[in-house]
């Protein structure tokens, strides 16, 4: 491989780190101890995490009367919660699925922790469908397990059933790939540590990777193999958990542009969860040499381009049901009945946290700006919560029948379980920072000479050109 | 018997040899080293087992035990040792019996299961049918009502009958000496046996007296019919006779003079040769009937007086005294209408009022209506007030000895009730009869715990020349005694109820007919000899003079009975609790009906708080010094502007478990109508459980579809019943060709259809008790219908017009906008309004059935969409994904569960619960399910007689408590089966077609003779 760049493309580790500066800087969280912050955080997330897994067994004991949800509108937080967090888990895949086959160097520095935040949430949206369940204890019936029953068998029409098969294949291929990747991280580790049972840890986390040339041929194969049965799942997940609501005949679900649309909205909060994080991450795990700036410039033109796609959905929804002259399309989530209707605050924070705020990203100073992202991204998942809490409770409380017509309301319990799983993400990835390597160190290390800040100074100077830093 | 036969077991046993006894001493082969093992250290150590694995098998050990010890708890059915002839387990009987306990009247037929009667149904053979309301439905809980008297009580501790009779019989004695009055206080029981037994008390008691109160009062038409035709009795009315129907202040479709009119008036409401009947009603607060009629025109109580004799003058061009009305026009076009029918015209008036009754009956003599029978008399509200305030008055005065109290509860009931608790305490014995503990009974020396009517013999005379029996269908649960039997007992008379009543029937009403046929058909018709009464003049000038005088004010009071509670009885029912009110579509609650314009003037607001709930302001009412504290206030389209009205039979405490003690007494202002009201709004806020939160259609009118009778005569049916038409290729075509599944088999076997006509439903809400009785509907109180858990599986919705139509809309420009919604959910001050009995529709392509990942509910193959409860894992995707909303989720646990404490939660209440339905568990998703149940007994019932199903056999519960016929079932493979011809009427609609659910419910369209 040349290790030639063209000098204008965008340096990508600053700081003229060497292979052994980059090995010390990825290990250093794991090797050193925890400051104050982390236990803080740590202990914050956890006490969360303890009191929602409380109101789990509450609402497992009592019933799912203890939701504020009625005969009306069956789902609320629940299912607001299981996509929104799906929605979140899309970013990891696509980074480091789609951008290796793009063949975009950037997603180096972020892909690792992009998809562990993906596998975390997807663990808390995973738990959802799970605990909505009237008999929790009756889940695995959805699962086609042969049985003795006869013909009791799954109903292969059902979108939930879909989401089950979805969920499940997205998990358990974005795990394969992300530790796939972690394989000669964890080696890398294996190698440094020092005490016996880090040491032992570490080598059954590498499954016995020994550097040589076979490994890293079969490393980059499998990667490729795994890029490529990873991307479709990008577009299905989402795609199929907009089923839930596309195939049904509710007004405000009963819809064709779900698909597209869901798949965008699921990047687009994907991508701003990743830039909350990362942006912390960076500071607070010394990172700041290899997520840069132009990483956070690069995901928020992401977030700008997918904005646009949901922006777009947005209009042509609202356009397509006022088009339609039909009463029963006077109260869907995006229609001026909601926008004057009881919800209309949720209306509303869904469309300026979605579509209005993230226009300022067109600016480059904010684009660049780190605050400024990182409020963004607070901004955009605020708003993607308030999208699905939309679709789903706008359009159930204003069903066919007038009326059935009502509201809700959240419970303590539904407030809990909610917080419980964002306790719970952070405990799951306050752990991974201070035992994983957060940063793909091995494939930084390959374009360490084409994109590091000593090296493309070097060949400025060669070419007599400006380099970017 | 002894025996000394040997038995050997081996060869060698027989030859006594010494190993056979050798080996019985010694077991075992060899001796177990216990000792050698445990003793020797050294082995000890050296063994495999260490003390880990010792602990590692204990611990095993005692999971695997434990384990298999988790079984499900064992529960024994314990066979009949001696089967009963009439039981055979799992068939249910049925037995005619009538229901008579003051206020309600009806003649049912009760399915007993086991020996355990679990369902009122209307005993449709009866000669009298009166059809069976929700109270009557409900009843058969009370039956098993937890806080009913178990035995008798002397000053509140119970006493065995032998001591009471001994006791109350020495002061009878006593009573009677000294020749004070002894008072039978009842209410209306209109039982031939009872009014014998009480002559024969009257006999060796003289100073006896019986004075009859009903609690809800028809005082006024008694006394009116008795000062025209000497008799006390009301006249009986058959509507279907009657084209033109005017009603001022009638709930003639509600408790009216006892109710029992809608099957007439049901019968002249669906066009039939271009000819309908026209109905107009001139009222105060929106009524059943009020909601059902073709015009309605609010009034005042006052105004309705004036209204009741300016429509007299303008029949009879007479000019009797009265006042001018707001609706005078709308009278005297009604009176052209009424004249114009030549005599198929009734006019009905529910004024408490003598001199207004006797108006209304000038005016249907005037009229020569044929829909009145004075002849064949109703029996049921004899009560008279005059009489009881003069009881009363002697009570007080220390003329009465004895009263003795049954059916009623006067403490409760009574305006007077201070008075009347004074008068009882100057009395020397009391005693009421009564099947709970009441306000009464707390008043009184000796309590008579008396039976439920499905433990009871008796009779009753519904109207006159109809008798009915009430036979007892279980065996009494308590320590119980029928007032008869204590009359028995009073006057010495050894022979039981039973033969008393055999022999009444055999020598006064069967006369020589067969007394088991009378008992097995319930009811009994003696041909009535008199054919015409004479009527005695009276002066009409006196009357109007005296309703001339009427004050009117400037808030006038008006009271009502709800269908769910009526008079109060049974307010410990929780059924009855929990029906919405067709109207309101409010359960668990009275409150105060004010109309928009004056709750905006007086500031008074009804709202929705955050979670759909409907919250309202608080007022304390006084009428003429009369305060009523903290009433909620409820803002009632429909409502006359200047009144306000409250419902009868809430606020009770006695005998009331604490959920059910709801509302305010309303009592003390039942003589107040009328009566000039103040409100002051008092601090606080009431948390109303409505389930209904959006009252208007917002412009989707094709929900409930209406048409008027000129347009159904003269238009055709796709201008005034459209089905939805889509697009495809650019033609027009139905909903049937943009189909997008197969279609199910359906020729096979039955498949089953309901259909629903809404032109003759009156949103009685009979049918929403009677499947809540059917398939065991849990009871979820008040907090849970309030946050929209409601359970019923079949809701009437109730709708108004809005203020805002599209024409005004596009008129004022805002068509559209968020103003134009907001104006659409408000209804309009006196609407038009429209009901609709939704449960599952069973649709042929179900959106239900496709989503459900478990496949817990699925299509039959009778066209039923069925619900297994035991797959369900109850992800709730069905009842989201359901256009009707008609799925109802198990929020929690309701059976057996002391967070929900009503019927399901005690033993006692348990026993009402149907056995061919079973109980959900909480977590499962449930609906209506056609009544299965009772489908598939018919069709095994036929299979069985070797027979086909007949025609108009299958019923469900809903269609069978259907009182005007508007519901029917049946299989439309058979094409005699109503359900059959009427899938291609004109009327025929079926709800929300466009989204393409081929529901297996269909509708009949409204029709207006506006």
């Amino acid at each position: 491989m040349s290790h030639y760049e063209s000098p204008i493309r965008e340096t990508l580790i600053l700081g003229d780190k060497s292979y052994q500066d980059v090995s010390n800087d990825i290990a250093a969280p794991i090797e050193g101890k925890a400051n104050k912050l982390w236990w803080m955080v740590f202990t914050i997330a956890l006490v969360a995490f303890l009191w929602g897994l409380g109101a789990i067994i509450y609402t497992i004991g009592t019933g799912i009367g203890v939701w504020g949800l009625n005969n009306k509108i069956n789902w609320a937080w629940d299912i607001t919660n299981f996509v929104w967090w799906v929605g979140i888990g899309h970013a990891g895949t696509l980074i480091s699925a789609v951008l290796l086959l793009f063949r975009q160097k950037w997603r180096m520095g972020i892909n690792r922790s992009a998809e562990a935040m993906t596998i975390f949430a997807v663990v808390q949206a995973g738990l959802f469908p799970i605990i909505h369940m009237g008999r929790v204890w009756d889940a695995p019936w959805v699962l086609p397990i042969p049985n003795q029953f006869g013909s009791l068998w799954t109903n292969f029409n059902s979108p939930l059933l879909w989401d089950v098969f979805a969920i499940s294949t997205y998990l358990s291929v974005s795990l394969v790939f992300w530790w796939t990747g972690l394989l000669p991280d964890f080696a890398m580790i294996r190698d440094r540590a020092t005490k016996p049972f880090q040491k032992k840890i570490y080598s059954l986390l590498s499954f016995g990777w020994s550097g040589r040339a076979k490994d890293w041929q079969r490393f980059e194969e499998v990667s490729l193999v795994l890029a490529g049965l990873a991307t479709p799942l990008v577009l299905s997940v989402h795609t199929i958990v907009s089923f839930d609501f596309a195939t049904s005949v509710i007004p405000g679900w009963h819809s064709t542009v779900y698909p597209p649309y869901f798949v965008a909205g699921a990047v687009f909060s994907g991508f701003a969860m990743v830039q909350t994080l990362l942006i912390v991450m960076r500071k607070v795990s010394n990172l700041e040499a290899y997520i840069t700036r132009d990483h956070i410039e690069n995901m928020n033109k992401v977030i700008l381009v997918t904005g646009g796609i949901v922006a777009t959905a947005y209009l042509s929804e609202f356009f397509v049901g006022w088009y339609s002259g039909s009463s029963y399309e006077d109260f869907t989530y995006l229609s001026i009945g909601a926008a004057t209707g009881p919800y209309w605050w949720a209306f509303w924070a869904l469309i300026l946290c979605n579509s209005v705020f993230p226009q300022l990203l067109w600016v480059k100073k904010f684009r660049r700006s780190f605050i400024f992202s990182f409020f963004m991204s607070i901004i955009i998942n605020i708003g993607m919560w308030f999208e699905r809490f939309d679709i789903i409770v706008i359009n159930l409380s204003r069903g066919h029948l007038p009326s059935t017509w009502t509201q809700f309301s959240p419970t303590f319990v539904d407030i809990s379980i909610y917080l419980g799983t964002i306790g719970f993400f952070f405990v799951l990835f306050l752990l991974y920072a201070r035992t994983f390597p957060v940063v793909a160190q091995a494939e930084v290390k390959s374009i360490l000479k084409s994109s590091g800040e000593q090296y493309k100074r070097a060949i400025a100077k060669e070419e007599n050109r400006e380099y970017r830093k | 018997m002894a025996s000394n036969k040997k038995y050997w077991t081996s060869a060698a046993e027989l030859k006594n040899s010494s190993i056979v006894e050798k080996l019985s001493k010694t077991e075992f082969v060899g001796e177990i080293p216990t000792d050698a093992f445990l003793g020797d250290k050294e082995t000890l150590e050296t063994s495999s087992t260490s003390r880990r694995d010792f602990l590692k098998y204990v611990g095993f050990t005692t999971a695997a035990a434990s384990l298999a010890a988790c079984e499900g708890p064992v529960i024994k059915t314990i066979p009949y040792l001696n089967k009963p002839n009439d039981i055979i387990p799992g068939v249910a009987d049925y037995y005619a019996t009538a229901m008579a306990d003051g206020y309600d009247f009806a003649n049912v037929l009760v399915k007993v299961r086991e020996g355990r009667p679990i369902k009122i149904n209307p005993n449709k053979e009866a000669t009298s049918d009166n059809g069976t309301s929700a109270r009557v439905q409900a009843s058969v809980l009370s039956l098993y009502d937890n806080n009913r008297l178990k035995s008798a009580l002397n000053n509140k501790k119970a006493i065995n009958y032998t001591d009471f009779d001994r006791e109350v019989i020495s002061k009878l004695d006593q009573v009677s000496a000294s020749e004070k009055k002894i008072v039978f206080l009842t209410g209306t029981m209109a039982s031939p046996s009872t009014d014998k037994l009480l002559a024969e008390f009257k006999v060796k008691y003289p100073t006896a007296e019986h004075v009859v109160y009903d609690a809800v009062s028809e005082s006024a038409a008694a006394d009116a019919y008795e000062a025209i035709y000497g008799t006390r009795a009301l006249p009986n009315y058959d509507f279907s006779k009657a084209d033109v129907i005017v009603s001022i202040g009638a709930d003639f479709l509600g408790d009216w003079q006892g109710g029992g009119y809608e099957k007439g008036y049901a019968a002249n409401r669906v066009p039939k040769h271009g000819k309908m009947s026209k109905h107009i009603q001139f009222e105060t607060n929106m009524s059943l009937t009020g909601a059902n009629a073709d015009q309605r025109f609010a009034l005042k109580p006052s105004e309705q007086k004036f209204a009741l004799v300016n429509l007299y003058n303008a029949i009879t061009g007479q000019g009797l005294a009265s006042k001018a009305t707001p609706q005078d026009a709308a009278i005297k076009k009604a009176a052209t209408q009424l004249k114009a029918a030549n005599g198929k015209a009734v006019v009905v008036t529910g004024i408490q009022d003598k001199s207004a009754q006797l108006i209304a009956m000038a005016i249907n003599d005037a009229l020569q209506s044929q829909a009145v029978d004075l002849v064949n008399t109703k029996n049921i509200r004899k009560g008279n007030d005059a009489k009881v305030a003069q009881l009363i008055t002697e009570m007080n005065a220390g003329n009465v000895g004895a009263v003795i109290i049954n059916q009623a509860n006067p403490v409760y009931t009574l305006a007077q009730s201070k008075e009347f608790v004074a008068g009882l305490k100057k009395v020397k014995l009391t005693v009421a009869f009564a099947m709970t503990p009441t306000e009464t009974t707390k008043e009184v020396q000796f309590v008579n715990a008396t039976p439920h009517y499905l433990e009871s013999w008796g009779d009753v005379s519904i109207t006159k020349g109809t008798y009915s029996l009430m036979q007892p269908t279980i065996n009494k649960l308590f320590d119980t005694r029928q007032f008869q039997e204590a009359l028995l007992a009073w006057t010495g008379n050894p022979t039981s109820y039973y033969n008393y009543l055999k022999n009444t029937w055999n020598t006064d009403i069967l006369k020589g007919q067969s007394w088991n046929t009378a008992l097995h058909n319930g009811t009994f018709k003696v041909a009535n000899e008199e054919t015409t009464v004479t009527p005695n003049t009276v002066d009409l000038n006196v009357a109007a003079s005296a309703l001339a005088k009427t004050k009117t004010n400037a808030l006038e009071l008006a009271i009502y009975t709800k269908v769910g509670l009526g008079d109060g009885q049974q307010a410990n029912n929780p059924w009855l609790q929990e029906l919405p009110d067709p109207i309101t579509r409010t359960s668990w609650d009275n409150y105060l009906l004010v109309s928009r314009a004056d709750a905006e003037a007086k500031g008074l607001k009804n709202w929705t708080v955050d979670n759909g709930a409907l919250n309202g302001d608080l007022v304390d009412v006084t009428v003429d010094g009369v305060t009523i504290k903290n009433v909620p206030v409820y803002i009632q389209p429909g409502q006359a502007k200047g009144t306000v009205a409250l419902a009868l039979g809430y606020g009770r405490t006695e005998g009331m478990q604490k959920e059910m003690q709801t509302g305010v007494n309303a009592y003390p202002l039942v003589n107040k109508v009328g009566g000039n009201v103040t409100i002051t709004k008092v601090a606080g806020e009431h948390q109303f459980a409505c389930v209904q939160l959006q009252h208007t259609m917002m412009g989707r009118d094709e929900i409930v579809n209406e048409t008027s009778l000129a347009d159904f005569i003269n238009k055709k049916k796709e201008e005034y019943n459209p089905s939805p038409k889509f697009s495809l290729d650019h033609k027009e075509v139905s909903v049937a060709e943009t189909d997008l599944w197969e279609k199910f088999d359906d020729t096979i076997g039955p498949h089953f259809n309901l259909s629903i006509d809404l032109a003759t439903c009156t949103g009685c809400a009979a049918c929403v008790v009677a499947c809540h009785a059917e398939n065991n509907v849990p009871v979820v109180g008040k907090k849970e219908i309030r946050v929209s858990r409601d359970m019923h599986w079949l809701r009437i919705d109730r709708y108004y017009t809005s203020e805002m139509t599209k024409e005004k809309g596009e008129e004022e420009g805002i068509v559209g906008s968020g103003k134009y919604f907001e104006a659409q959910t408000h209804p309009e001050d006196q609407p038009e309004v429209s009901f609709q009995p939704v449960m599952c529709q069973h649709c042929n392509h179900a959106p239900c059935e496709t989503v459900c990942p478990v496949a817990a509910t699925s299509h039959g193959r009778q066209g039923q969409n069925q619900m297994a409860y035991n797959r369900c894992v109850g992800t709730r995707y069905c009842a989201n994904n359901c256009p009707y909303r008609v799925r109802r989720f198990n929020w929690f646990q309701y059976a057996q569960n002391s967070e929900f404490n009503f019927n399901m939660n005690n033993d006692l209440g348990r026993m009402v619960l149907n056995p061919d339905v079973v109980v959900r568990s909480r977590g499962v998703m449930e609906k209506c399910s056609m009544c299965i149940q009772m489908t598939q007994a018919t069709i095994l019932k036929a299979k069985k007689e070797n027979r086909p199903v007949n025609v108009g056999e299958f019923e469900t519960a809903c269609t069978n408590a259907c009182s005007t016929g508007a519901m029917s079932f049946g299989d439309v493979n058979n094409e005699e089966e109503k359900v059959a011809k009427l899938q291609d009427d004109n009327r025929t609609f079926r709800l929300l077609e466009f989204v393409g659910t081929k529901p297996n419910v269909i509708y009949q369209l409204k029709v207006r003779n506006a």
